[in-house]
């Protein structure tokens, strides 16, 4: 890793000032928010619904045709 | 005291005061949360696909914002940009150095970029008026190895670097725009939020950063790995961070609460992470790990739900497609594979 010279050092402590200052809300909410987002997605998710995939266009159509 | 030491006291008065910023935010944790949440069943995916055609080790890929087409870099020399459908080439790209080791697809679809040890981004142009796929523009300026490359838009994209910096670029006059300097070890992999409103980035410092990408500057650095951070990703929604290091863990930290979340981990798996991809949803991460596999991770309660096991080699880059129907991996084995 490098050793910063002294123009370098002024500008990290410049941003680490910025970082302080950036926006931060409470993690029972934004983590609240974040499991919610993922549950509700989880139904349209192809991974992890096989009907989702019944149409899937990557596996060949089968040579059997029902009349 | 030297100006030099009174920086430096500086600095690590404000990591301690950011450190205590931190904890005055986290008031519940994500295993709390999903304490009542079932870990989801196995995950079996196959391989749909196999895309022959590279010569040589593959480095990178990235899916198109159409839903089947992909480009992908070789050291060989050449970018392809594969119909995974049917398997075809749409294009065979020579590049001029053959040392590729990032590539991307324009959100738009006309352009893909590249670039690798001969420290520039190229730009190539896919919908040229003859046919023909030529440079479009080449950006120099990084004094090491470009890493990787994501667009912006057809006229901006975001390089990052071995010279520990990433750039903001001016597609159309060639020139630097922005420099996200910081970082204290090379840029290993950078990635756009969905908003296309800031980036972040994970370099052989440790750390990853999480950059404003209109003013310039860095609003979150986020540490805990213990080696270098090779991959990352945002999470789908845009509030979350995923990376994957050398220390063969992946982490995901909470862009709004500023926090670490979970670790990826198993005492079984020693070997780096490479790559790293979300599902749609975002429950899964899947990861590429030297070892030749792909673990696919239940995101909420950390523990492994399934394997890809089908290539020769390390598997160096991994994307989900925009539907997210279908995983691509790319590998030294020269093979990429489309998997769902």
């Amino acid at each position: 890793m490098e050793e910063l010279d002294l123009p370098q050092m002024q500008r990290e402590v410049e941003s680490l000032k910025l970082q302080l200052q950036t926006n931060r809300e409470k993690s029972s909410v934004t983590v609240a928010d974040l499991v919610k987002w993922i549950e509700e997605g989880v139904a349209n998710d192809p991974f992890l619904n096989a009907d989702l995939l019944r149409t899937n266009p990557w596996v060949e159509g089968g040579k059997c045709v029902l009349l | 005291m030297g100006e030099m030491e009174q920086l430096r006291k500086e600095a690590e008065s404000l990591k301690d005061q950011i450190i205590v910023a931190r904890k005055g935010f986290a008031d519940t944790t994500l295993q709390e949360a999903v304490a009542g949440t079932a870990v989801v069943s196995r995950v079996q995916l196959k391989t749909r696909k196999t895309l022959r055609g590279h010569l040589a080790k593959i480095y990178a890929m990235h899916w198109g914002a159409g839903l089947t087409q992909c480009v992908s870099a070789s050291q060989d020399g050449k970018l392809i940009v594969w119909d995974t459908l049917s398997t075809n080439k749409v294009n065979a790209i020579p590049l001029k150095s053959s040392w590729v080791m990032t590539c991307a697809y324009a959100p738009s679809g006309n352009l893909v970029a590249c670039g690798g040890l001969d420290n520039m981004c190229s730009i190539y142009n896919l919908k040229g008026k003859d046919g023909n796929v030529k440079v479009m523009r080449e950006l120099a300026s990084h004094t090491g190895y470009l890493s990787c490359c994501r667009f912006v838009s057809d006229s901006e994209i975001i390089t990052s670097s071995g010279d520990c910096t990433c750039i903001l670029w001016d597609i159309e006059t060639g020139t630097e725009k922005t420099i996200f300097a910081g970082h204290l070890g090379d840029c290993m992999s950078l990635g756009v939020a969905p908003d296309f409103k800031s980036f972040i980035s994970g370099a052989c410092d440790y750390t990853a950063k999480h950059w404003d990408i209109r003013d310039g500057n860095c609003t979150h650095t986020l540490s805990g790995h213990e080696s270098d951070v090779n991959a990352i990703g945002f999470f789908p929604n845009g509030n979350g961070i995923l990376t994957g290091s050398d220390d063969a863990t992946c982490k995901l930290y909470d862009l709004r609460s500023d926090q670490e979340l979970i670790t990826y981990q198993d005492a079984t798996i020693m070997c780096g992470v490479t790559s790293l991809a979300p599902s749609l949803s975002g429950r899964l991460l899947l990861a590429g790990y030297d070892d030749f596999n792909v673990n696919i991770w239940d995101a909420l309660k950390a523990e492994r739900v399934g394997v890809l096991a089908g290539h020769d080699n390390r598997v160096s880059c991994i994307g989900v497609s925009s539907d997210g129907m279908a995983c691509c991996t790319g590998s030294w084995d020269s093979f990429l594979k489309i998997w769902n």
